[in-house]
């Protein structure tokens, strides 16, 4: 392969000067010997999130108006692109009852009413609760979160237990989602929690993983103390939960909002949300980072999950 | 006739119809983009001004490959943020050894180190055969699984 290394201002006249005659002559054949596939290409769906330089959502934004950068190579031709109230949601709401989170923990339980009582469901659309403290990950619900047993048993959950199994209740969600999923299904988590893990079997990187691999989107609301800055193991549970709510694309919130700000945050960025489909590129891993990037205006902010693993016939 | 050929080989040669030497802008487009570390620009600056290179930590810096129809660059920014906007066709030009970028939007240009220059053709021919390598992987792959129809 012809590479040279750079500063080398005296190839650069050579290269211009013989390439015109060199193209000539190999046009043709450069035109017959592109590859053609035929092979059934792997569908990647991503949710994106764009916001202005003053981080107000964009409203009128065109498919043109960014590209995608899947495992390096930058995609602009896509299948699809709607906004995502053509989506339906499924919802699992994860419940830190573990001692750290006593001080907020009342709060936590009433979010999470309130969440139930208010949310705008579609018909269609599923939730699911799930409590995590002690050495315990326990469904609550799952599909009838709004009927009487089942609001009951979440204002009844105690808080206790000196272990954490953060990471573990990640896993038990995302996988909730993954067997449920199906293409026109938008996977939400909603984890109330100070981010911290003490005894998890499951490592953050392996819990990072299932989210990416269930293409769940995580709200973390964080529950450390209202009192800001964050210290000591305050500090890394936030850290924790950014690097969560970042990775699969959605946002950390702190928890001394209140709950009718931090719901009407939420659905807001729901229904600003768009879906972009598109064949997925040829690659040697299982694993594709993603990035998304503006055509024209560097001033759009992009955000979106930042990787999938593929699968056979549906990339995510 | 060897005169005819020699005038040919100077004019073409020459920085006059050279656009990259005069500063008119060249059309490409962006095929790949990967953030890598700063190293290659640290050094560079290190070796031009002879000073102590850039603290920059763990910072990455942008890689891009642009194509143009005889050339692929691959093109490196100095910092994390020195993004080019991708869209299909962009505008640049080659400068005192380095790539300048027309931002449209942002009505200025962006300068970036050229880590390497390969001829088009070869491009293209390497890309196919890796392609190639790809494709033959998968089918073996396909071979091995007998779930797979």
């Amino acid at each position: 392969m012809a590479t040279f290394s750079a500063p080398v201002p005296l190839h650069i006249p050579l290269i211009c000067a013989l390439m015109p005659l060199f193209l000539l002559a190999t046009a043709d054949a450069q035109e017959a010997l592109t590859p053609t596939y035929h092979s059934a290409a792997s569908e990647v769906r991503l949710v994106l999130f764009v916001t202005d330089q003053n981080g107000h959502a964009v409203e009128d934004l065109q498919q043109d108006d960014f590209a995608v950068v899947d495992d390096e190579r930058v995609i602009r031709n896509f299948r699809s692109f709607t906004r995502s109230t053509a989506m339906i949601l499924d919802l699992v709401v994860l419940i830190d009852t573990s001692a750290s989170v006593r001080s907020q923990f009342q709060r936590e339980i009433a979010d999470v009413m309130q969440l139930l009582s208010q949310w705008p469901w579609s018909p269609e659309g599923n939730v699911s609760v799930l409590s995590f403290g002690g050495l315990d990950v326990r469904i609550l619900c799952s599909g009838d979160c709004r009927s009487s047993p089942a609001t009951d048993r979440i204002a009844s959950l105690q808080n206790g237990g000196s272990a954490t199994p953060l990471f573990d209740a990640i896993e038990v969600a995302a996988g909730l989602l993954a067997q449920r999923k199906q293409p026109d299904v938008w996977p939400v988590i909603l984890l109330f929690s100070d981010g911290e893990d003490t005894i998890s079997l499951l490592s953050f990187d392996h819990a990072l993983e299932q989210i990416l691999a269930s293409g769940a989107q995580v709200y973390a609301i964080d529950s450390n103390s209202r009192g800001t800055p964050w210290k000591g193991a305050a500090s890394k549970g936030r850290a924790t939960l950014q690097r969560i709510a970042d990775d699969s694309g959605g946002r950390c919130v702190p928890l001394s909002e209140d709950a009718g700000t931090i719901f009407n945050d939420v659905i807001g960025d729901l229904h600003s949300a768009r879906i972009v489909t598109y064949s997925e590129p040829k690659s040697g891993s299982n694993y594709h980072s993603v990035r998304i990037l503006p055509t024209h205006n560097l001033n759009l902010q992009f955000r979106s999950r930042r990787g999938y693993y593929r699968r056979p016939g549906c990339a995510q | 006739m060897k005169r005819a050929v020699s005038m040919i080989l100077l004019l073409a040669g020459s920085p006059v119809l050279l656009p990259a030497q005069i500063g008119i802008y060249q059309h490409g487009t962006v095929v790949r983009m990967r953030v890598g570390d700063c190293t290659l620009i640290q050094q560079r600056l290190l070796t031009a001004f002879g000073g102590p290179a850039t603290q920059t930590g763990q910072e990455s810096c942008p890689e891009y490959t642009l194509l143009s129809k005889e050339v692929v660059f691959v093109i490196v920014g100095k910092s994390s943020n020195q993004l080019i906007p991708l869209a299909e066709t962009i505008d640049f030009r080659l400068r005192k050894n380095e790539l300048e970028v027309r931002i449209n939007d942002a009505r200025r240009e962006t300068r970036f180190a050229i880590k390497e220059m390969i001829v088009r053709a070869e491009w293209d021919r390497l890309q196919r055969h890796i392609e190639e390598q790809m494709k033959a992987s998968e089918n073996h792959e396909a071979a091995r699984d007998p779930n797979h129809f």
